[in-house]
């Protein structure tokens, strides 16, 4: 039974003792910030997943042994995953350098159009990244980088033209992303490459190349249709190292989100890659060269489900290569990304563990002003016991003290919490308007707006452990009190 | 025969000092019947506010027994020994103890809600605020209800003591110098208030105090010294029946 006298006290104490409200105040900011802190930082890993999920295939067969051909593998895949795979396609990963051609109308620069600018070298290093352009949009979202290339640009006052490439009507120019044939003599005409009197007679001859947007600041001569020069290196059969050069057009500026992604990748279409590296298309006996292979589940399909297939198709895959064959590796899209989301993941529960601490301190408080009140009300707590009040009695006083501040606290830091949170970006911009500040640089993140991810479990958690840090942390003065002599108390004026 | 309503049987209180035991109660033999009113005198450190302690189970005893209506009560568990003192006992001190963020009314209703559960509280509310009034009304205070103990004065104050001892309906009031704490008119106000109420409720009463003629007004004095009751006698003053 908790008797009345217990609660009528402890609202008399702290409705009369100010100090009181240092705890509650204590309480609250502490659960307001955690709250808040972590849906921004919340918002952010979610925004950084989709980014890096949108970035990522569902599965991707990779460490294949060099020369791998592409068919039997997508067999194997194909005959084991039946309906729970829905796309297959073939990627070429290397390496190279990739830059706008110069062209002599630039002033002050040599005329030698194929003359590579070793001054802008770091720029210019890029993974090139081949890819089926029928097969590729199965397994990622490829108009939806293209989309958001524009936009990321475009948030920087960059105006851009939106690529063809991806809506082609003609299978052939869409497997090699040619660019509309006026649109490539127009390039040729302002980089005073040889071209026909009129557009009408010229056809596009190079294929298509797309450039991760954040290679932008080293390439912003580029137009749409403008041609690159691409240069690569391989081995020859002869054990040399041979160089390759190639003649590209740049067809437009694309974003996965992921930075990794955006600022060193080009994507070209696989079959140019593939002769680039010594591949004669027209012979029966080259192979569809790949070094990864991508996979797209089935909406839908289970985590347990998808890692069963997983290992069904390493296998199927391990076995169409042959015995001999390294072993190769399947990796779904956490998998391809694991150091860069652990790492995240790692920096979130450190947040969380400094944000506890900011809890600790909070409480400590509690802890404080209710040890001094036991020192203080020594005395009340004599009168207590001499009236009748047992020594749980006397400590449910203190604990209850610490009850109500803790949940009071808990109660009004949520509600301010899910407030700020929830109105930040207005806030922000409020501020911004008011007094030209700004709590989180948007351009900074590359975000059009503040992420605020609030997840239920972590507020119930955080309002949940702010009161039983405030029950445990008052249950000490409470247990000091209870433990009092009421005979000294009472002894003495 | 009735049992008395309070009993000290052989009780020895002693309190460890470092290394070196200090008796304070050596062997105290003491019975009050309901409706008497004992004057127990001594010099100071004879024992008697101790012995007061230990009656009203605020204490325990190092040896022997306290008996309430006869049955012994000093082994009970802490939350008993509270229970028992809530309505068995009330309490008057020297220095009269109020709670100073109490009003006088929350004070005597403090005392009440202590018997009662939350929900018990809550459904006689008005019947608890009614019953303190009632009582500070008695005490003569039915103006000074909603005063803090900081803005009444010494005497006032031990009035809303005595009628916080008393709305839990003790049958044993332990008085400790009461008046010690008050000038000679004030005093003697209140000692007639308390002498009053003893006798219209019949408690047992036991006063301990310095002042000779106060404790004449009693019907039996109790002598202590080093902790032993030297002597138990008559007070030779007006008996309590027959004071009104």
């Amino acid at each position: 039974m908790i008797a009345a006298s217990a609660p009528f006290l402890a609202l008399r104490y702290l409705l009369t003792r100010r100090i009181n409200l240092l705890s509650l105040f204590g309480v609250l900011f502490a659960v307001w910030a955690t709250l808040v802190v972590d849906a921004v930082f919340s918002g952010f890993v979610f925004e950084i997943r989709n980014d890096v999920r949108r970035a990522t295939p569902d599965l991707l067969v990779t460490d294949l042994p060099a020369g791998s051909d592409f068919e039997p593998i997508r067999a194997a895949i194909a005959s084991t995953a039946g309906d729970d795979v829905v796309a297959i396609a073939p990627r070429l990963r290397h390496q190279g350098l990739v830059q706008p051609l110069r062209s002599p109308r630039f002033a002050g620069r040599a005329a030698m159009a194929s003359e590579l600018d070793f001054d802008a070298m770091e720029g210019g290093f890029a993974l090139l990244l081949g890819i089926d352009p029928e097969l590729e949009p199965a397994v990622v979202d490829l108009p939806a980088w293209l989309a958001r290339g524009d936009a990321s640009l475009a948030a920087r006052g960059i105006a851009t033209e939106n690529s063809p490439v991806l809506t082609e009507t003609d299978a052939e120019r869409r497997r090699n992303w040619l660019l509309p044939d006026d649109v490539e003599w127009r390039a040729r005409e302002r980089t005073g490459l040889p071209a026909p009197a009129r557009a009408a007679d010229h056809q596009s001859q190079w294929p298509g190349v797309l450039l991760g947007w954040r290679r932008y600041g080293y390439q912003r001569h580029v137009r749409l249709g403008d041609p690159m020069e691409l240069l690569t290196a391989v081995q020859a059969d002869d054990g040399t190292i041979q160089a390759r050069q190639s003649r590209l057009a740049f067809a437009g500026y694309f974003s996965t989100g992921y930075k990794l992604i955006d600022a060193t990748s080009v994507l070209l279409p696989i079959e140019r890659l593939r002769t680039l590296l010594g591949h004669d298309l027209a012979d029966p006996d080259s192979v569809a060269l790949v070094t990864d292979v991508a996979v797209r589940w089935r909406a839908g399909l289970s985590p347990a489900a998808a890692a069963r297939r997983t290992a069904q198709i390493l296998a199927a895959v391990q076995a169409a290569l042959g015995p001999a064959a390294a072993p190769c590796t399947t990796l779904d899209w956490e998998q391809q990304n694991q150091v860069y989301l652990t790492a995240i993941a790692h920096e979130h529960r450190m947040m969380q563990v400094v944000l506890f601490v900011v809890m600790l301190v909070a409480v400590f408080v509690i802890y404080a002003t209710l040890r001094m009140m036991v020192v203080q009300k020594w005395k009340d707590i004599g009168i207590v016991a001499a009236i009748g009040g047992s020594p749980q009695q006397i400590g449910l006083v203190f604990l209850l003290c610490g009850a109500v501040v803790g949940s009071l606290g808990a109660l009004l830091g949520v509600a301010a919490g899910l407030f700020t949170a929830t109105n930040l970006n207005p806030l922000n911009d409020w501020l911004y308007a008011q007094f030209q500040l700004e709590l989180f640089p948007r351009a900074l993140f590359d975000l059009p707006r503040i992420p605020v991810h609030i997840d239920p479990d972590w507020v119930v958690l955080v309002a949940g452990g702010a009161l039983l840090l405030a029950l445990l942390v008052s249950w000490l003065p409470a247990r000091a009190a209870a433990r009092m002599n009421p005979v000294q108390a009472i002894s003495y004026e | 025969m009735t049992p008395p309503v309070l009993s000290a049987v052989a009780v020895t209180k002693s309190y460890q000092l470092g290394k070196r035991e200090i008796p304070v109660l050596r062997g105290v033999d003491l019975a009050i019947a309901a409706g008497e009113r004992v004057a127990l005198l001594g010099a100071s450190g004879a024992g008697k506010s101790t012995l007061l302690h230990v009656l009203g189970l605020l204490d325990t005893p190092s040896s022997g027994e306290i008996r309430y209506d006869g049955a012994p009560v000093q082994d009970r568990s802490v939350r008993e020994r509270a229970r028992l003192r809530h309505r068995h006992t009330g309490f008057v001190f020297q220095f009269y103890h109020l709670i100073p963020e109490l009003t006088a009314l929350q004070n005597v209703q403090l005392a009440r809600m202590m018997g009662l559960s939350v929900l018990g509280y809550l459904g006689q509310r008005r019947r608890v605020r009614d019953e303190a009034a009632e009582w500070l009304g008695k005490v003569g205070l039915q103006d000074r209800l909603h005063h803090r103990p900081s803005e009444l004065s010494g005497g006032e104050r031990q009035r809303v003591a005595i009628a916080r001892a008393l709305i839990t309906e003790p049958r044993v009031l332990l008085a400790d110098e009461p008046t010690g704490n008050l000038d000679s008119a004030t005093a003697q106000g209140v000692v007639d208030l308390l002498f009053a109420i003893q006798q219209e409720r019949s408690l047992a009463l036991l006063l301990v105090t310095h002042d000779e003629q106060l404790a004449r007004r009693c019907d039996r004095l109790v002598r202590m010294q080093d902790g032993r009751v030297v002597a138990s006698e008559p007070a030779g003053g007006t008996p309590a029946g027959a004071e009104a």
